[in-house]
């Protein structure tokens, strides 16, 4: 079974704005595929899609799968159950005064127990490596510590597909690499929307471009990025990673 | 920057014993000192005096800056004197008068003492543990948390307004204010709206 299923979605904004245009894919589980593509060509909206985040009305004959589940206005609390969305702008996500409040809201929406919902704060605050922060307010962390704050609120909800938007833009080089290596030791299946080139080279064997709307390509991680004409076509470029990986 | 930059009144100011006290009498008493000063009858005089040198005493112990106070009291007095000024039109106007902004003052200044030695989060907790119903307390502490969100973004929005701001004339700068009001409330609808998105990927019902 797939872990995400996506047959021809389309999206049109109220302003008339074409944002996906008959969008297919297929994710297995334990995948971790990269979703790059320029500013505006459609990724964050994609995202939001496959937590049931957008169209307000589900029409259309497009479809998003979780796990063999058809996201459908009856079952937005199954399929967020299933996927853990991470939002791009921490400020966005991180909503309670306190760290371990933030992190216990997804939990107790499930209706655990105190004593499991403390446990979970406790573990998904281990995990991102933020335990003993419990009682630090919010807003007073960097913006590195938010990063981590949002994922740890994620993960305490136990999602099986986690989904990143841009989980490494803000970032300063330590952080980036720290966020990279927890990433890689969480097992969920991973869709990461970014511009972060090397990451995507590091943690994605698999890549998906998006541009205007359109799946572009979609593939190994490395054909792809090496593929220079390709990736000036579309706004990128070859990541100097890949220039140690092949030298010319 | 943004963990740095902070409207003044993000955690209290004070360090005395208020600060130490239980929120919730802190709370109580806050509330029964205002209730008294509130219900004093006319011509009782005296007894306001001994509620303002309680007050002082209270402010001397938890060493609040009193400039700091002074500048909150001066922010919030076109209130007072908006509804203080009213009663001139009535018969005995000036003692009326007097004896209204003497009262608004002193309550003004119990919440002040209050806001300044109660950590937000206590009080929300009080307030939950008092059974208020829980989208006032929800919206109460979203406006907690996103208030320094929204300081921090207008900070931001001025300082890049400044930089770009070479004429010195006060008609432009009224304009590019109104323009930077305008967009902080389109960006903290927006916001907003996202922020309600996170909160439902999360299993917000």
């Amino acid at each position: 079974m797939n872990a995400i299923e996506i047959t021809n979605l389309k999206y049109r904004y109220a302003d008339g704005t074409e944002a996906l245009r008959s969008i297919s894919f297929r994710v297995l589980p334990g995948e971790c595929v990269a979703l790059l593509g320029p500013n505006g060509s459609g990724k964050s909206t994609l995202l939001l899609h496959l937590n049931g985040l957008l169209p307000e009305k589900i029409n259309g004959d497009g479809a998003v799968k979780i796990y063999g589940e058809t996201l459908a206005a009856g079952n937005l609390e199954s399929i967020r159950r299933q996927v853990g969305l991470v939002f791009q702008d921490p400020d966005d996500q991180l909503f309670c005064p306190t760290v371990a409040e933030d992190v216990a809201f997804g939990p107790q929406q499930l209706g655990l127990t105190e004593n499991e919902i403390a446990a979970r704060v406790k573990k998904a605050l281990a995990q991102v490596g933020l335990s003993g922060f419990e009682n630090r307010a919010t807003h007073h962390l960097s913006h590195g510590e938010k990063r981590r704050a949002c994922l740890a609120g994620v993960l305490a909800c136990e999602p099986k597909v986690l989904v990143l938007d841009e989980p490494t833009s803000d970032l300063d080089p330590r952080g980036r690499r720290e966020f990279k290596t927890m990433l890689r030791t969480l097992p969920a299946t991973k869709l990461i929307a970014t511009h972060d080139l090397e990451m995507a080279v590091e943690l994605c064997a698999r890549s998906i471009i998006l541009d205007h709307g359109e799946i572009v390509a979609d593939g190994r991680t490395l054909d792809l990025l090496g593929d220079e004409k390709l990736m000036l076509a579309h706004g990128l470029e070859m990541p100097h990673i890949l220039h140690h990986l092949h030298p010319h | 920057m943004g963990a740095h930059h902070h409207p003044p009144h993000h955690h209290p100011h004070a360090h005395g014993f208020l600060l130490r006290l239980p929120v919730g009498f802190k709370l109580a008493a806050a509330l029964g000192l205002i209730l008294t000063v509130v219900l004093m009858p006319r011509g009782q005089w005296p007894a306001l005096l001994v509620v303002m040198a309680l007050l002082l005493a209270l402010i001397f112990a938890s060493r609040i800056s009193w400039w700091f106070l002074l500048k909150r009291m001066l922010l919030l007095e076109p209130l007072v004197l908006g509804v203080a000024g009213l009663m001139l039109l009535q018969p005995d106007g000036l003692a009326r008068c007097a004896l209204a902004m003497a009262k608004a003052n002193l309550c003004l200044l119990v919440t002040l003492l209050l806001s300044q030695t109660t950590p937000a989060t206590g009080m929300l907790r009080v307030l939950q543990w008092l059974r208020v119903p829980w989208l006032f307390i929800t919206t109460l502490t979203l406006m907690h948390r996103y208030l320094f969100v929204l300081a921090d973004e207008a900070e931001r929005m001025r300082r890049a307004r400044a930089s770009r701001t070479f004429t010195p004339q006060h008609r432009f700068q009224w304009q590019a204010l109104a323009t930077v009001v305008g967009q902080l409330f389109v960006r903290a609808s927006e916001r907003a709206e996202r922020i309600y998105d996170a909160m439902c990927a999360r299993g917000w019902k």
